[in-house]
């Protein structure tokens, strides 16, 4: 085998559109052993796993994790009493020297396990978190003593599938295959609790780069506060991020504000600029408006505000950089949580370096740094300025153009870096000053610290860091004391549904926005805007509540998950002409600015052509100015956007590649330099002397998922909306490895095929291993009536051949353990299986084993048992036995009939637990039935109406039958000009045995699709335009019009009749009113509501209104007095002689009898009416005058609610009803009048 | 189960509930034999035996497809 395997080429990776059926049957049987043949497919979620890969390398390069711990620092820590003075106490310093992530492994106590790993698939079938084992080196110093170090473990940490710490990465196919996944495993998510989850991607302020913003909300910060600012979102190294704002107050001071754990400060910006570096009100002065000789000068706007600005801060007295900074510091030494140990002095230089610009330096931070803060902060005033004199046009949050992505593996390396440091400052610091209360004796040079330190006092800090990760993933919620500098604290993680593959795939694909935007009134920020050309794709994203707000990239779009070398570029810049001077005046310096760092300043035409001299040796690869370098030149304009050139390098962008004309070379693009470029879509577009560039293809702007749609340039652009939507709804081919899944419903499409007319990018993704839908005859014509309205008509011979024939696997887990919380083999209270010396029932024995655990195979109906458990527990010798005798039983509560697929039993990870957990996997046969709903890839959807006979199907002349008939009025007001070609095109791929190629923008007005198409069916005999003489199937008749009849492509849609068909005529009722209850799972009603009403009403159907609304409803007998008029005050007679078994024999009104004990001078014979005893034993007499009416339930109901805020409601019933004594009339409830008289 | 061994009355398939374990059936009548999710070896194992496969360890078993006929309604 190997010897044969290295002559062979390797695995080849290039597709063209054919059906390539040995190929892939080749691929599908022996997996390949060196490389997977659909790289685009990894590479569409490699973004995932490249970001978590980022949080721990192997390469040498400190990853973001090492970045992280160098910013959290050493901590200081003192002992002795905490209010007294630091001085003479001892010093216990402690950092972070090093994170390590262990691989998922069996834990050491099982002896069993010969192969020690934990694969995902195995989390998957156990329904368990795929994670290893977290641990962190500290090292710490006594009084700057020998360092020591110590290890501490910090739970178990979820790992992503094929991420540098998965046992998957670079795994073969044929590996992948061998341990339980797919051929063509992507990874890219978590596997929490047996769940994939994964984080998405949030769309972000661009980083590092000054937004001009105009915001009304920023007046409410207080009195002279204006709706201008600059926003700069500076990110670290570690990738977590500090937003500074620069504020414009009305009299032209300008604020800085930050957030620092959930509070916002502000801060006169002239303090941060004199704590930065050493300087005076002329050099800012010149930094601001420019030299003496420039012409920022001229500007009076800006020297004005600027002379106020200086003049203003006067009143602080803070001259020197070591005044402001201490000043600083002793303002935020709380804030902060320094230790007592550092002088004000000191913590100013923290803030500086926690806070400020942290992009320019946040760890060791040197002179220069802060020179480069400095400079910063005065471009941010200028620009401030520029926006407030209306040089400066507001910069646009919402466009791409001034966004990133903050990708998964990030915002997971952001929360891990927050719960080291909470460990550290938090518990660690709670748990060593509970120590040192409890031994108040005890300093840290001391031998019982010594003794006890790492061990007795971190075992009292929460140190399992996994958990909360685990809990982030399962939950989606952010528990962060800070924020992490972002808008919304949940919904960050989405469950990877497998409901087919290009739902799955399209999880990774998918950019929201943040679910803040979610609930914004204003639509601005769901708005298509052409920044976002060929980045994110136009035509994918849902209708409805997310419209526009969850997006799909383009599936060119490549997102950056690592700094590209930037290191020569300003040295470049400065040999092109980049100086240090500038001045307020665009017109005569422009900023060069790279990753949010000053590197210089020159003229708008040394700008423009540093911009393309970089441009040049960027796609050149000359001057190592790297590839994917973003070169942002923007240009000088009148009030247009503040120009300059902005070049970032950094991770977290968007690229996407397009044809440099210059060099006819490959170029990246960013989403900030893309807007004042130009770039021709196709070669005949390009203008010479404007174009730079040109796209390779049209189709890139489009996602993977609106790339499937054939000939989507033909369709009315909503119904390409529509399809990408659909094709996520689709049963179809959710993986192969499904005997290895356990998700909770999965559907799967027995009878895939692979499209007839498809792009070429089918092949490319591999989604013919993944088949979505089956290919039709399908036949235009309004035949039987029963394809009205959308309805179509499925052939019942298709139909029996397995048309759209699918299935629907249910996972049940079952476990008997009360929680996830892992119990040892003592406290094990319940088993599987039957209990002895219980009676089991012949058909219970005939669906469950002797395990307890059902037949695999077996049939099962609802009420069916699945599986049998019983309680145990220890006798003496430590044998778990049962001593009840009773057997417990879950069961089947579907409606439906299911099969038992598999029954797995699921033993614990130490390899030691009897049977708690089984996990049984049951089938749903679903064949198409009435009402299932089906699709062409067009949007165009309708529901199945009948299964009409083959024999009274109309045929052609040929013979074809129709497998779907649909309504030609599907197509006038849709639009759908697509689906007519994709009929088209299948039909002559059908007849020629091609695979068509359905690229969009292949056609023009000269070399149009239909004559394509048309000539294809010409040299098949057929007709050119696609319709042929039917035969009626009833008469044998030609029909009038030949009819159109084509191939199309068809999916059935997940929603069928069997999830959703609700029926009832009695059920279950709400106790309190009577009414049906909610819900089609629990058997209730549909609700008849107010417009249903109407309707009826307006029908005239009183009878079936009563019907809907009481009889159906909350119908119910009830007694009431006639003469008081009153439900309350009735109540049955008791017999003093009669058991309690006699049903009610008389009602009386006891409000109306009077009560025997009362009257005076009885004379019983003398008495009208007869006396009765309650259930008391007291006698009454009269009341006799009682009822019984049909009233709602509610009705009583409303009466006893208002009887107890003491309303009496009064029912008047006519005297027409009333019983007619000594006649015999039958009797009749008759029409009862009941007009309520409130009285308080 | 004690059951098992008591008297069964023939139902209309012809089997007896009771022998499904027909190989590798060792007599004793509480063993069940399931397949390993690793190495698909037949891991017999006994009532309230841990679980895990005696050849590897591994932790997920699958229970075996019944040997008893299982006739679907042919429509």
């Amino acid at each position: 085998m190997a010897p044969q395997q290295q002559q062979q080429q390797p695995t080849s990776q290039d597709w063209d559109v054919q059906f390539n059926q040995v190929r892939r049957e080749k691929l599908f049987r022996d997996p390949p052993t060196d490389r997977t043949a659909y790289p685009a497919l990894q590479a569409a979620v490699d973004p995932h796993i490249e970001s978590f890969n980022a949080l721990f390398r192997d390469d040498g390069k400190p990853s973001l994790l090492d970045h992280a711990l160098a910013e959290i620092g050493t901590k200081t820590f003192l002992d002795g009493d905490e209010r007294a003075d630091p001085a003479g106490k001892n010093k216990l310093t402690i950092r972070y020297k090093s994170i390590e992530l262990q691989k998922s492994q069996v834990p050491p106590t099982n002896r069993w396990a010969k192969n020690r790993e934990i694969f995902p698939a195995e989390c998957r079938e156990r329904h368990v978190s795929y994670r290893g084992k977290l641990s962190a080196t500290f090292e710490y110093r006594i009084n700057d003593g020998e360092p020591h170090e110590f290890v501490r473990e910090l739970g178990q940490m979820p790992i992503m599938v094929k991420s540098n710490k998965c046992h998957l990465q670079n795994n073969s196919p044929a590996q992948l295959v061998a341990r339980k996944e797919e051929s063509e495993e992507l990874g890219g998510y978590f596997v929490v609790n047996g769940i994939e989850k994964l984080i998405r991607m949030l769309l972000v302020n661009r980083r590092n780069f000054p937004l001009a913003i105009v915001r009304p909300s920023f007046q409410n910060r207080g009195a002279a506060y204006t709706p201008y600012g600059i926003i700069m979102r500076s990110v670290r190294p570690d990738e977590t991020s500090q937003t500074n704002v620069l504020h414009y107050l009305s009299d032209g001071n300008v604020t800085f504000r930050f957030s620092w754990r959930k509070n916002e400060y502000l801060i006169p910006v002239m303090m941060i600029m004199k704590a930065l570096v050493e300087t005076n009100d002329r050099e800012i002065f010149e930094g601001l408006v420019g030299p003496p000789q420039s012409k920022g000068v001229a500007n009076t706007f800006l020297t004005d505000r600027v002379e106020l600005l200086l003049r203003t801060y006067k009143k602080y007295g803070l001259y020197s950089k070591t005044q402001t900074r201490a000043y600083l510091g002793q303002k935020f030494r709380v804030v902060l949580g320094v230790p007592d140990t550092m002088s004000d002095y000191e913590v100013g230089t923290e803030f500086l370096r926690k806070i400020v610009l942290v992009h320019l330096g946040c760890q060791d931070v040197t002179e220069q740094q802060d020179a480069d803060k400095f400079n910063m902060l005065l471009f941010m005033c200028r620009k401030l300025y520029a926006l407030v004199a209306g040089d400066c046009a507001v910069d646009n949050p919402d466009a791409v153009q001034n966004q990133e992505i903050l990708l998964g593996g990030f915002l997971y390396g952001q929360i891990i870096k927050e719960r080291l440091e909470e460990l550290l400052t938090v518990s660690f610091r709670a748990s060593l000053r509970d120590y040192l209360r409890r031994n108040p004796t005890v300093s840290f040079q001391s031998e019982t610290f010594t003794k006890d330190f790492p061990m007795a006092i971190f075992r009292r800090a929460n140190e399992n860091i996994g958990q909360s990760l685990e809990y982030f993933l399962s939950t989606g919620n952010l528990v962060s004391p800070s924020g992490l500098d972002l808008q919304q604290v949940s919904g960050f993680t989405v469950v990877a549904e497998k409901l087919n593959f290009l739902r799955f795939i399209s999880h990774f694909r998918m950019v929201h926005r943040g679910s803040f935007f979610a609930q914004l009134k204003t639509t601005t920020v769901r708005k298509l805007l052409p920044e976002s050309w060929g980045f994110l794709c136009p035509v994918h994203t849902p209708d409805g509540s997310p419209c526009g707000l969850l997006n799909h990239l383009a599936h060119k779009c490549k997102i950056m998950t690592e700094s590209v070398d930037a290191s020569t570029i300003p040295r470049l810049a400065f040999e092109l002409g980049v100086v240090n001077i500038s001045s307020a005046a665009t017109s005569e310096s422009v900023v060069v600015m790279l990753d949010g760092r000053i590197v210089g300043w020159c003229t708008p035409e040394e700008c423009k052509s540093i911009a393309e001299t970089l441009r040049y040796w960027k796609v050149n690869g000359e001057n190592g100015v790297p590839l994917q370098l973003e070169i942002g030149y923007v240009p000088p304009s009148t009030g247009g956007s503040y120009p300059g050139l902005y070049m970032s390098s950094q991770p977290s962008r968007m690229v996407r590649p397009v044809k440099y004309l210059p060099l006819q070379k490959q170029d990246f693009v960013g989403p900030q330099e893309q807007p004042y470029m130009s770039i021709a879509c196709t070669e005949q577009e390009v203008i010479p002397g404007d174009s730079t560039h040109v796209e390779f293809d049209p189709t890139n702007i489009l996602s993977i998922l609106a790339n499937m749609t054939p000939f989507s340039d033909f369709n009315q652009s909503p119904r390409n909306m529509y399809q990408c939507q659909m094709g996520k709804q689709t049963m179809g081919t959710p993986g192969t490895a499904l005997a290895h899944r356990t998700d909770n419903k999965m559907y799967r499409l027995q009878t895939g095929q692979t499209p007839i007319v498809r792009a070429p990018l089918h092949n490319t993704y591999g989604f013919d291993n993944f088949p979505n839908g089956t290919n039709a005859v399908v036949a235009v014509i309004s035949y039987t009536g029963y394809d009205m309205d959308d309805a179509m008509i499925i052939n019942k011979s298709a139909h029996e051949r397995g048309f759209g024939h699918g299935s629907i696997y249910k996972t049940k887990k079952v476990s008997l353990k009360d929680d996830s919380r892992t119990r040892s083999a003592k406290s094990i209270v319940k088993m599987f299986g039957f209990a002895p010396n219980s009676t089991i029932r012949e058909s219970t024995r005939d669906i469950l084993d002797n395990d307890g655990l059902p037949r695999v195979g077996r049939l099962l109906r609802e009420g069916d048992v699945i599986c049998a458990w019983h309680t145990v527990s220890a006798d003496y010798n430590g044998q778990l036995v049962n001593r009840d005798g009773v057997t417990h039983y879950e069961r089947y509560k579907d409606s439906e009939d299911a099969f038992v697929e598999e029954v797995r039993v699921i033993g614990a990870d130490n390899g030691t637990e009897p049977l708690q957990t089984v996990s049984i996997k049951l089938r749903i046969p679903r064949s198409p039935v009435i009402g299932d709903k089906f699709s062409s890839r067009h949007g165009q959807k309708g529901v199945c109406s009948q299964k009409w006979p083959a024999v009274d199907m109309p045929f052609s002349e040929t013979g074809i039958q129709p497998d779907v008939i649909i309504n030609p009025h599907a197509f006038p007001s849709r639009m759908t000009i697509g689906m007519f070609v994709e009929s088209l095109a299948g039909k002559a791929g059908a007849l020629h045995g091609l695979a068509q190629d359905s690229t969009p923008f292949k056609f023009d007005e000269q070399n149009t699709a239909g004559d394509y198409f048309g000539h294809q069916l010409m040299k098949a005999g057929y007709n050119y335009h696609g319709n042929e003489p039917l035969y009626s199937g009833i008469t044998g008749e030609e029909f009038q019009a030949d009819i159109y009849i084509g191939v199309v492509y068809y999916q059935r849609l997940r929603h069928m009749v069997n999830d959703k068909y609700q029926v009832r005529t009695t059920g279950p009722v709400v106790p309190t009113t009577g009414q049906p209850i909610k819900g089609r799972k629990k058997g209730g009603g549909i609700r008849v509501g107010e417009m249903e009403r109407d309707a009826l009403l307006a029908h005239g159907t009183s009878f079936l209104l009563q019907d809907r609304l009481l009889n159906c409803s909350d119908y119910s007998k009830s007694w009431m007095c006639r003469q008081c008029g009153s439900f309350l005050s009735t109540q049955p007679t008791v017999s003093p002689f009669i058991g309690k078994r006699k049903a009610v024999s008389t009602v009386r009104c006891r409000n109306c009898a009077v009560r025997l004990d009362d009257m005076e001078d009885v004379d019983l014979m003398s008495m009208d009416g007869e006396i009765w005893e309650d259930g008391s034993g007291t006698q009454w007499i009269g009341g006799e005058n009682t009822t019984v009416v049909a009233v709602p339930g509610a009705l009583k109901y409303l009466d006893v609610e208002l009887a107890a805020m003491g309303i009496k409601l009064k029912y008047k019933v006519d005297k027409k009803d009333e019983i007619r004594r000594g006649q015999l009339v039958g009797k009749k409830a008759g029409e009862l009048m009941l007009t309520a008289s409130a009285s308080a | 189960m004690s059951s098992r061994e008591q008297y069964q009355v023939p139902n209309a398939q012809g089997f007896t509930t009771g022998a499904s374990n027909n190989d590798g059936n060792s007599g004793s009548s509480s063993i069940m034999w399931y397949t390993c999710g690793d190495c698909a070896v037949r891991v017999p194992l006994e009532k309230g035996a841990p679980i895990r496969c005696q050849k590897c360890g591994a932790r997920v078993l699958y229970k075996e497809r019944t040997k008893r006929m299982v006739q679907f309604e042919a429509r």
